[in-house]
């Protein structure tokens, strides 16, 4: 129930942020009746609307029900930690990318999260991590002809 | 008008036949994946797509579809399971079987059932959606609009029991969709400077990120290591088992049609109902539960009747009626083709492929169902840390092929955690891509339709298309209405008498 307060607080807050960007769409001369800004004028407002019904809704919902949710939202709660965990392997990936290339980021990335969801700490994971980047490297770049980055670094050192 | 050459030529044509097993194959090995649902294994393949030609893209994804919908019953019946949401019904006696020593019956009866669904699923998609086409020279701009609000109505019926949370879902989406160029004047909305979005944000992105990165998200740091038995061989049903199986996978058929038809529907719902159903007309009730063959039989022939009649909606109107159909519905949008019934104007090509592919598919189902049984159970022996790292690693590599973009990747991330916020606060995600997907139609069929009107709004209601269009969706937002309202009231008095 909390979060469904935090959830209208935030539609609340994202309706009024994109309100505002919306009133610095430029207009045009090839502009219909409606304009550019039209739609996304109506729909911060239908967010904004949602946003204090969704909270309203909370505010009057019966507090049975509010003791009945915790148990599952604090659940829910411990989970997000480790799932922003996982996801920086992806911001590093693309951070590294272009410096690393496709095959070492690949590598890198397979490693990284075999280590961090609990592989055993064995020769497995290079192993693996190595294979894998080489494997995704020969199918999409070589067989399939897909472009993915070579790498400065790589360059540099060929 | 498409000929019987014409269908002779596209099977014959060696890169369909390759496309629509490659298609089956990959399906069957994700859905066979617990926790990667069809949508998420069509999700994964959709940026490879790009580059390919979109009548082959397309048919690849209908039959990843059709494989996924089978694959989710194997560890459905070997580690009680499934692999896919509308595998689920089959737990119940196909994990019975297997108990009893007798699992490689059950992926048998499971395969040819879903063989069965999926061909009477295909008939009824080729006889009920060409009559629909003629439609097409009816459909004006206002015809449009009034479809792309049908297609939103469907947010209603999907909205995990609060309307609230996903219309605000949808909204957000529309709000994506507005990223980019303005369809009618030119002007640059909301790109901050930055030339990468210009475009836009593209769909496929958002499936890619909502529902694959989401669910590899939620899965970090499970613990789950249940293992399979390596030696387990698919054993089809004789004849006679088959004529036993009958009206189980009748009922299954036709309960799939009718669900595969109803926007929010879904192969999950048609599952359950088709195994209820089939347990009341059954000689033999008191099996179902304990190792029932027309337990597993019944919901499998639904679930596959569902993959091939899902694509009637989503083919003649645009309307995605399920994760699956949102996703091959950005797959269409990512190659230029416009859901709905300009497709059978513009691009015969791409529906004959669906066709022809998606009938390879089905029968080549029974030969690569038998093939792949080991590798299926070989990948999901795999420790998932690795497999983790390996599939997160391909969305990655996939995403990148769109456009050579790194900033690509960054929203498709940003997209992920979004995602998973919105799971955590029980947002439906659906709702948000069906806005980002419908978005552009929706507005700027609006508009041109108002340009053509002078502005006057009465153009909606003067053609009657658009009329019978938004009738129906505003029927379909009254009922969830209504069906949430009798919810919550039902749930009140429970809590009141506890």
């Amino acid at each position: 129930m909390r979060k469904d307060l935090i959830s209208g607080l935030v539609l609340l807050a994202g309706a009024g942020t994109y309100y505002a960007w919306a009133g610095e769409i430029a207009d045009s001369t090839l502009s219909d009746e409606v304009g550019a800004a039209g739609l996304p004028h109506v729909l911060a407002i239908v967010l904004a609307i949602l946003g204090i019904l969704l909270m309203g809704r909370t505010l009057l919902a019966s507090q049975a029900r509010q003791v009945a949710a915790g148990a599952d939202d604090d659940e829910r709660d411990a989970r997000l930690p480790r799932a922003v965990g996982f996801l920086l392997f992806g911001a590093a990936y693309v951070i590294l990318l272009p410096f690393v290339g496709y095959v070492i980021g690949t590598a890198l990335l397979i490693g990284g999260i075999a280590l961090y969801e609990g592989a055993p700490r064995t020769w497995v994971v290079p192993v693996a991590a190595i294979g894998g980047g080489i494997f995704y490297w020969a199918v999409f770049v070589k067989l399939l002809g897909v472009h993915q980055p070579a790498g400065s670094l790589v360059q540099g050192l060929f | 008008m498409t000929t019987i050459m014409d269908i002779i030529r596209l099977l014959t044509e060696t890169p369909l036949i390759f496309v629509s097993i490659a298609g089956l194959t990959w399906g069957i090995l994700g859905g066979a994946l617990p926790g990667i649902s069809a949508s998420i294994t069509m999700a994964l393949v959709l940026p490879f797509t790009y580059t390919m030609d979109p009548a082959q893209a397309i048919a690849l994804l209908a039959c990843v579809y059709i494989g996924a919908e089978y694959g989710g019953s194997i560890p459905a019946i070997l580690i009680r399971t499934p692999g896919t949401n509308s595998s689920a019904a089959t737990v119940i006696d196909g994990y019975e079987l297997n108990r009893q020593g007798r699992a490689g019956e059950a992926l048998g009866i499971s395969l040819m059932s879903g063989v069965i669904g999926s061909l009477f699923g295909l008939a009824m998609l080729i006889m009920l959606t060409e009559p629909l086409s003629w439609l097409a020279l009816a459909f004006t701009p206002a015809s449009y609009f009034g479809l792309g609000i049908l297609g939103l109505s469907v947010i209603a019926s999907m909205s995990g029991g609060s309307l609230i949370k996903g219309l605000a879902a949808a909204t957000v989406g529309l709000m994506i969709a507005t990223v980019g160029t303005d369809p009618i004047s030119g002007v640059t909305r909301f790109t901050f400077d930055i030339p990468d979005l210009l475009g836009g944000v593209e769909p496929v992105l958002v499936m890619v990120g909502l529902f694959a990165l989401t669910e590899l998200m939620s899965q970090s740091g499970s613990t789950n290591t249940t293992q399979l038995n390596q030696k387990i061989k698919i054993k089809l049903p004789s004849l006679a088992v088959m004529n036993r199986l009958k009206r189980s996978q009748f009922i299954g058929c036709v309960l799939g049609l009718f669900e595969g038809l109803t926007p929010g529907g879904g192969g999950s719902i048609a599952a359950f109902m088709s195994y209820n159903e089939a347990k009341r007309w059954s000689k033999t009730p008191h099996l179902f539960g304990k190792g029932s063959e027309e337990g597993v039989a019944a919901p499998e022939a639904a679930n596959n009747t569902v993959a091939s009649t899902a694509l009637i909606p989503l083919l003649s109107f645009g309307i995605p009626s399920s994760n699956s159909t949102a996703v091959l519905l950005g797959g269409l949008l990512m190659h230029g083709l416009i859901p709905g019934p300009r497709l059978f104007e513009q691009s015969a090509q791409v529906i004959d492929s669906i066709y022809v592919g998606s009938f390879i598919a089905i029968i080549a189902q029974i030969g690569v169902g038998i093939i792949i049984l080991p590798a299926c159970i070989w990948l999901v022996n795999r420790p998932r840390p690795y497999r983790a790292g390996f599939i997160f690693a391909l969305i990655l590599s996939g995403i990148f092929t769109l456009n050579n973009s790194l900033f690509d990747l960054g929203i498709a991330l940003a997209l992920g955690l979004v995602g998973f916020l919105m799971r955590i606060a029980g947002f439906p995600v659906l709702p948000m891509i069906l806005g980002v997907v419908l978005g552009h139609m929706v507005e700027s069929s609006y508009r041109r339709s108002l340009v053509l009107s002078g502005g006057d709004h009465m153009i909606f209601l003067q053609d009657p298309i658009a009329v019978a269009l938004l009738s129906i969706a505003l029927i379909f937002v009254v009922f969830s209405l209504s069906r949430e309202v009798r919810d919550a009231r039902k749930t009140r008095i429970e809590e009141a008498r506890s």
